[in-house]
């Protein structure tokens, strides 16, 4: 399961990019693609176990993730 | 590799870190994920003087691949627009399995070269890119049986000793070709004293590659030509040209390196003159 902080979006106030990207909605910014893998818990990665944000935001039912807009690669 | 090199007029070897596999568009607009990005990149990289490159490669959406596919993609177009450079993979991959790291050594043809990251590192607060010795095994018999070159990556002194257990378990070509690296977190505490250290500690005959990050990336690149050694630049390591000042591209931080050793007094090499220094 990924991170329910994970969305996918285009814009920022600052950014605007042509494919969706990976943006954590606890810190409200884009995050680096090495940082997108542990959201997505890809390959060995957890992001309950790897992730310093999500360990230290407040709790959130993991079946209502955030809204999401595209799909990872 | 010494000071005595740098008074011979020694030629330099520059690397242009193009991508990277950490941060992407988000931290710098102009840093290239796309094949044809990456491929224009490295040919504004060649003509500012770089004679390799050093690749990573990325999904459309910037995230990272290590998919054979992808190194092939960007390959193939860096090979319709540039006429001659050595390519560098990256087999660096925190937190993904050993099996997938292998992937981009089997380009056909194969990379020149390809990174050999000598033990973990970590990475925010509750993640290490392990490299342990089996893994660096793996990596370096593939690299045997493919051809490749292996570049060394010694994050902190303690990969100094792993470099030379590496040559304890395992017969290396000669040259050793070692980067040391200085910057934050587990990388080698940058100062000038430790930098002359690691040197020091290299095993005999070894060129060194060296690479500051961040805002350490000018003064450790100006110290690896004084001391005989060669550089990497370019926006995996620095994605700022000054202080606050984002680098407009990668060719910018090469520009600037070239123009610093030519003004020291050492030329650099073409990337005949480097497969010849590595005996590639």
């Amino acid at each position: 399961m990924t991170c329910p902080y994970l969305a996918y979006r285009r814009e920022s106030e600052d950014h605007h990019f042509e494919e969706p990207r990976a943006y954590c909605t606890v810190v409200d910014r884009f995050v680096q693609p090495m940082r997108a893998d542990l959201c997505n818990d890809r390959y060995a990665l957890d992001h309950a176990e790897h992730c310093e944000i999500f360990r230290k935001a407040a709790p959130i039912d993991e079946a209502d993730p955030v809204d999401t807009e595209g799909t990872s690669e | 590799m010494s000071y005595e090199d740098f008074l011979a007029d020694e030629p330099l070897i520059v690397t242009a870190a193009l991508t990277g596999g950490v941060h992407g568009k988000e931290a710098n607009p102009n840093l290239p994920e796309t094949p044809v990005e990456i491929a224009r990149a490295a040919a504004d990289a060649v003509d500012a003087g770089a004679a390799v490159v050093h690749l990573h490669a990325r999904a459309a959406n910037g995230e990272r691949s290590f998919a054979t596919e992808r190194f092939q993609a960007i390959d193939d177009a860096i090979r319709e627009r540039v006429d001659d450079v050595v390519i560098q993979h990256s087999t660096g991959g925190t937190g993904v399995p050993t099996d997938r790291r292998h992937l981009p050594l089997r380009t056909n043809p194969p990379p020149e070269m390809a990174s050999l990251d000598m033990g973990p590192v970590n990475r925010y607060d509750h993640l290490t890119s392990e490299n342990t010795r089996a893994t660096v095994d793996a990596l370096h018999e593939e690299m045997v049986e493919r051809g490749i070159k292996p570049e060394l990556e010694v994050f902190n002194d303690g990969h100094l000793n792993e470099v030379h257990g590496l040559l304890n378990r395992r017969e290396l070509a000669d040259p050793v070709y070692a980067t040391l690296l200085f910057g934050d977190g587990t990388l080698t505490r940058p100062r000038p004293a430790n930098f002359l250290n690691a040197i020091a500690n290299l095993p005999d005959g070894a060129q060194f590659n060296t690479i500051g990050t961040g805002r350490h990336q000018l003064p450790f690149a100006t110290m690896g030509i004084i001391f005989g050694g060669h550089v990497r630049v370019g926006l995996e390591d620095s994605v700022y040209y000054d202080d606050g000042e984002l680098a407009s591209s990668n060719a910018q931080l090469i520009e600037r390196v070239v123009e610093l050793a030519e003004t020291l007094g050492r030329p650099v090499t073409t990337p005949a003159e480097t497969r010849q220094i590595l005996e590639l």
